[in-house]
């Protein structure tokens, strides 16, 4: 919770400093690549599967940890623009509350597509420069991935293998991160990204669920400016 | 050119993104035990069709819900009891009575034809019976319990469990194979035998009271030597005869004295009668509170033994996956939410009673799972939304109509005499019977559980 207010501060923060965005000595229009690891956390609060089911029958989602390319463009000397890339993050689901027994349950690969809109501190030649960022991402749910134990647990006996699908979103993130630059070229990056995230299970029994995933994204990676 | 690099990866990420072969899919289907058979002793919960003969099986009847793959008007209407659908989830073949027949009343009436030749099914597993007790060879359907003169009696086997499992030591040379899933089921049996002997008893000392008192207070005054002894003896002779209540023995008693010549027993009826219903009505609930403590202690004995069954001639014979229910609470029934509140107290005491010494006798073991029935189903009954259940304290099936339904009983339930609207979603099709949704439920909550054990 307390992280959460820091973030929305700090994207204000953002936002303000953006604003502001008096031109100070510009070396606008760079790119810069760096490629690291990103775990994606899932900071799962769950609602109950609808009916017919244990009450408090509810979900869990574990971390992955994927390679990542982080792209940026700098607009000014302080404002940049940010995009990934990177593979599917799998994430294995389990029962929780009434249905923890049942343990994993399934998996479900995502793939977010994220731009952020950054504020650089200092200048473009410091050694240390932090940043925040506020911007959009596309959720995307794929390759949904049922089990013996989901079918047992949801439509057993019927011969009929329970499958989901969990709604894709647009929705928005906040960034808070950090720049080190070694040389002219080369830098070290460090970046903390929270996503407001929720959506709805759909399972093939016509039960849903809604869950709030709120995942958080830490991202290390070592950078070249092109 | 920098702005054609950002623009390419953006690209490059919506590519990534829209990659094929992304839609659901089922996932490994497969249990982590690859079980060969599925082996069931019990009661009418896991019965799959041991009475399944002459008048029941023409009446479309066989199982303790509501009969009848009906699923074509709803598809919860499966006729399948929970061994069933835990035997189709985990590949086995579907469950059949190890041992059919009935030693009922013979009928012309092909519906009402229940004395058929009982036969053993070498190929069947399901040594289930409706009735069953844990070593009590009688239980309810059984013939030795029902009124001499019955006209229809379905006298049920009622073989009971510590039978059931030594006729499959019998038959499969005296063990397990280790490989097959076993499924305990039993109590509720004891608690409607035992519950019922209480009623019959304090009944008994009920109708002794009300004569006592009759003759007390009609005796005094009226001008006869032998006036208690006649009294007394139209009182009786009109508690003996069937259909007598206490009304028509009240007025039998006064209408004794009055030909004595009492002058006043016509007269002061209303007094006698109420005076003489409240004295058996105090004699009824005192022998009930001087015996409620033998019948749950009973139940503790039931709960027990059946631990020692399953420890002793299960496990020890080998097997390694034993399934072994609680008994659900059965206070939360129809046919008891029918009675006093005082006897849904003591029932709710008997299966707690059960289920302890049960439980206890079970300990830890790494083979045995025990499935706590019990508080699921009290729990149903109080939150009966988020299972999905739309009623927890009516029947689905008609059962007190003889002309709909002869068995009073689910075991002859069929679509043709389901009480009128939307059952599907009814957690009981008779008095103490669940529907095939609730039997659906059980299923998952036993799988559930076997999949915490690691089983499945």
């Amino acid at each position: 919770m307390k992280i959460r207010i820091n973030v929305v501060k700090l994207m204000v923060a953002a936002g303000a400093l953006a604003l502001a965005g008096s031109a100070a000595a510009q070396s606008k229009g760079q790119l810069t690549v760096s490629v690291g690891a990103n775990q994606l956390k899932p900071d799962v609060e769950s609602g109950a599967i609808t009916a017919p089911a244990l009450p408090n029958s509810i979900g869990d989602v574990g971390k992955d940890t994927q390679p990542i390319a982080v792209i940026t463009y700098g607009l000014t000397d302080n404002i940049s623009v940010e995009t990934a890339v990177g593979t599917p993050y799998k994430h294995k689901i389990f029962g929780a509350g009434a249905i923890a027994a049942g343990g994993e349950l399934g998996s479900v690969k995502a793939l977010p597509a994220i731009a952020l809109l950054q504020y650089r501190f200092f200048e473009p030649n410091a050694r240390f420069r932090p940043y925040v960022g506020l911007g959009v991402t596309y959720a995307m749910f794929q390759k949904e991935t049922g089990s013996f134990r989901m079918t047992a647990l949801t439509n057993p006996g019927a011969g009929v293998a329970t499958t989901f699908k969990i709604d894709d979103k647009w929705t928005v993130s906040g960034q808070i991160g950090a720049q080190f630059n070694v040389n002219e070229k080369w830098f070290l990056n460090a970046s903390y990204i929270k996503t407001k995230l929720r959506t709805d299970v759909h399972f093939s029994t016509n039960q849903t669920q809604h869950m709030k995933l709120d995942p958080d994204s830490f991202i290390l990676s070592v950078g070249y400016k092109f | 050119m920098r702005k054609t690099s950002f623009a390419l990866a953006l690209l490059t990420a919506a590519v990534l993104t829209a990659c094929g072969g992304t839609d659901p899919r089922p996932g490994n289907q497969t249990p982590q035990t690859k079980f060969t058979q599925q082996v069931a002793f019990g009661d009418s919960l896991s019965d799959v069709g041991s009475y399944a003969v002459g008048g029941v099986l023409a009446q479309g009847g066989g199982q303790y819900t509501i009969n009848g793959d009906i699923t074509s008007v709803n598809a919860e209407l499966t006729g399948r009891n929970f061994t069933a659908v835990i035997a189709a989830q985990l590949g086995l073949p579907a469950p059949c009575a190890a041992q059919t027949g009935l030693n009922g009343t013979t009928s012309t009436n092909p519906a009402l034809n229940f004395s058929v030749p009982v036969v053993m099914n070498a190929n069947c597993f399901n040594y289930s019976q409706g009735g069953a007790r844990v070593t009590n060879p009688v239980g309810p359907g059984n013939r030795l319990l029902a009124a001499a003169n019955a006209s229809v009696v379905l006298g049920a086997t009622t073989v009971p469990v510590v039978t059931q499992v030594a006729n499959h030591l019998a038959k499969a040379g005296g063990k397990f194979s280790g490989t097959e899933l076993v499924i305990v089921t039993a109590g509720g049996n004891d608690v409607l035998e035992q519950l019922g002997e209480l009623s019959a008893g304090a009944t008994a000392e009920g109708g002794k009271a009300l004569i006592t008192s009759l003759v007390t207070q009609l005796a005094p005054t009226t001008p006869s030597a032998t006036g208690a002894a006649t009294i007394a003896a139209a009182a009786q002779a009109e508690a003996a005869r069937s259909g007598s209540t206490a009304q028509t023995i009240i007025a039998a008693a006064i209408g004794a004295a009055a030909q004595l010549g009492n002058p006043s027993a016509v007269a002061n009826a209303a007094t006698i009668g109420a005076t003489a219903g409240a004295a058996a009505t105090a004699a009824g609930l005192k022998y009930s509170s001087d015996h409620g403590a033998d019948v749950v202690k009973a139940l503790g004995t039931a709960g027990a033994e059946l631990a020692v069954l399953v420890k002793n001639q299960i496990v020890a014979k080998g097997a390694n996956y034993v399934v072994v229910n609680n008994l659900p609470d059965v206070s939360i029934a129809p046919s008891v939410l029918a009675q006093s509140a005082d006897t849904q107290k003591l029932v709710a005491t008997m299966v707690a009673t059960f289920n302890t010494q049960l439980k206890a006798g079970l300990g830890d073991d790494a083979k045995i799972l025990y499935v706590d029935l019990a508080t699921v189903s009290h729990d149903q009954s109080v939150n009966p939304g988020p299972y999905g259940l739309t009623n927890t304290k009516d029947t689905a099936c008609v059962v007190n109509d003889v002309t709909k339904n002869p068995l009073s009983s689910s075991l002859v339930c069929t679509k043709n005499n389901l009480i009128s609207g939307d059952v599907s979603h009814y957690m009981f099709a008779d008095g103490v019977h669940p529907t095939p949704f609730e039997y659906a439920l059980i299923a998952r909550y036993i799988l559930l559980q076997m999949s915490g054990k690691g089983w499945i």
